[in-house]
């Protein structure tokens, strides 16, 4: 029966995807890969944990039927291997199972294979001998090709008789697929695991512990050093924020490449600033200073550098917000937001991090699984339509070619907009032009290829 | 005399599913004389890169270890790294079937070679991983 399902998936996985684009075919293959996960995996799906992975990874792969954007696809892929590395197993960290998604996605079956080969060797070898059957059909036939091409040219009429023999009718790239489609279901059928990476992240928990006694003396040093070091940084970067704040409120001058110089050296700025004090704080937090009993002041000083980073932060934000509304939203603008808020929630789980007295590990997982969410979210939202409806009707101006080079998202907007609204000759026949190729395009689409936008066409 | 016979049967897998490849695009039966002259390419790669990328895994390896600890310790990340190459290359000569003929080639072969050294018996007493 499970091996009955592999040889269906294997059929489907090359009749969705040989010679085929991305579009309905990903959100069949998903709910069948799920399927064959439920069915091999019965006791991993009872928790959860799991189901929720499966409907964060079929979420992703609608969301490929529904805008088709590389951001889906991409993400699809990655929600993938989390749902396979998470049945591999349940509690180790979101980036392990990335690891352990992947392993199994490539050689899952191979490692299971050396497995059991050292467990049942004996048993094994009673089986069938594929080698030996391979060899005595492979052999024979690949010499008799050869030597059906030597004599072709021999005989005229035996090499008339050969070149009558047509085997067009099998596709042979498709069979290869097919193998591929088979082998990545035997692979994904039992999700596997890397160790020792995975053994060594469920031995490590998430709290520091303090295992050796260090002298008094080593600690109240350290503690002075990190207290005038991350006050002075403190002075330093309210100093900053005043003078930032102070040149913002002030200045009049809202050009473009004013504007745009501001935020990206802004960014730059909060970039190595950011990562600067996470290292400081991870240096002086990484041991035995967090259970030093006098390390009140220097956790206050590090709260509040933590806060004043934040307010830098805010402050990019704004930047970053003024030029939007003023030019528009772009790609780059959103990734700004977005880094933005990655870069909140990286000082917040630092200050956590120093209140509980976690170690590396909590950062990097919490982080990790915090960027993960993010990337689904991110993909759950259909970019171009936001950007090119934000342009046309809020953004006090905006760079018209932009929108007309952004994925076919916006063709339908841009559509109606054009209908609503008088425009230049030029701008009407960039998105008449636009729309036409869309249109054809959708209806050139197999039913594999099928996306939402097809189902809108009268 | 076994790593010679792995290396052997590692060459006839990679011409076995190089030719595959080439033959599902486009067969003409002038490209059979070509077999058994790639056979000396095909081998010179082989031999190479399983001498150089495989078998110091299991040449260098402590003597505490059995062929099958070195394969669950090494062979993930051997694996994901040549997957991760050899996609990489496909991807950028747009899913030539040309190159992508050697690299899976390549990528089966590198696999299977591993699989044949982790079976192959060990010599001393080891302790399992």
């Amino acid at each position: 029966m499970k091996q009955l399902l592999l040889i269906i998936g294997a059929i489907l996985f090359s009749t969705l995807f040989y010679k085929q684009n991305m579009g309905l075919n990903l959100s069949i293959f998903s709910i069948f890969s799920t399927i064959l996960l439920v069915i091999y995996n019965k006791a991993a799906f009872k928790r959860k944990s799991s189901k929720a992975f499966a409907l964060v990874y079929f979420i992703t792969a609608l969301m490929v039927f529904f805008y088709q954007s590389n951001l889906s696809i991409i993400t699809n892929c990655i929600a993938f291997l989390t749902l396979i590395g998470h049945i591999s197993e349940q509690s180790s960290s979101v980036y392990i199972n990335w690891l352990n998604g992947l392993y199994t996605s490539i050689a899952g079956f191979i490692h299971r294979y050396i497995d059991i080969q050292n467990n049942d060797q004996e048993v094994t070898k009673k089986q069938i001998d594929y080698l030996h059957l391979a060899k005595i059909i492979g052999i024979p036939l690949i010499v008799i090709i050869v030597f059906i091409g030597f004599y072709k040219n021999g005989n005229p009429v035996f090499g008339e008789l050969i070149s009558k023999i047509d085997f067009g009718f099998i596709n042979i790239q498709w069979l290869l697929f097919s193998i591929i489609g088979y082998l990545l279901f035997r692979n994904i059928s039992k999700p596997v695991q890397v160790n020792p990476a995975t053994s060594c992240d469920l031995n490590t928990g998430n709290n520091l512990v303090s295992k050796t006694e260090t002298k008094l003396e080593h600690l109240v040093k350290e503690n002075q050093l990190g207290f005038i070091l991350i006050t002075l940084l403190n002075v330093l970067i309210v100093f900053f924020l005043i003078t930032d704040i102070t040149y913002l409120m002030s200045s009049q001058d809202f050009r473009a490449p004013a504007i745009s110089n501001q935020v990206h050296s802004g960014i730059n700025a909060l970039i190595a600033s950011i990562i600067f004090a996470i290292i400081i704080i991870l240096y002086f937090f990484r041991g035995h200073l967090n259970f030093y009993k006098a390390n009140k002041n220097l956790k206050i000083v590090t709260y509040i550098w933590i806060a004043l980073n934040t307010l830098l932060v805010i402050n990019i934000a704004v930047k970053d917000c003024q030029y939007i509304y003023y030019f528009g939203l772009t790609y780059k603008r959103i990734g700004v937001l977005i880094y933005l808020i990655l870069t909140v929630i990286g000082l917040i789980t630092t200050a956590i991090k120093v209140k509980q007295i976690k170690n590396l590990w909590y950062l990097l997982r919490l982080n990790t699984m915090t960027a993960f969410a993010i990337l689904i979210i991110a993909s759950t939202i259909n970019w171009d339509n936001h950007i090119t409806n934000y342009n046309l009707y809020y953004a006090q101006s905006m760079d018209f070619k932009y929108l007309i080079n952004l994925s076919n998202n916006n063709t339908f907007l841009l559509k109606n907009y054009a209908k609503n609204t008088p425009l230049s000759v030029d701008k009407n026949t960039s998105i008449d032009e636009k729309h036409k190729n869309y249109i054809d395009k959708l209806k050139d689409h197999s039913w594999q290829e099928l996306q939402f936008d097809n189902f809108k066409l009268k | 005399m076994d790593t010679l016979k792995i290396i052997l049967k590692s060459i006839v897998l990679s011409t076995t599913i190089f030719w595959i490849i080439i033959i599902s695009k486009d067969f003409e039966t002038d490209m059979l004389y070509l077999i058994p002259l790639s056979w000396i390419p095909i081998s010179l790669c082989c031999l190479i890169t399983i001498c150089i990328t495989v078998l110091p895994f299991f040449s260098f390896k402590p003597d505490k270890y059995t062929n099958k600890a070195v394969f669950k310790r090494y062979f993930p990340f051997y694996s994901i790294v040549c997957f991760g190459l050899c996609f990489y290359a496909s991807y950028n000569s747009k899913f030539d079937i040309d190159l992508m003929s050697f690299l899976a080639s390549a990528f089966f072969t590198t696999t299977y070679t591993w699989v044949l050294f982790a079976k192959k018996p060990n010599e001393q007493n080891h302790l399992e991983d």
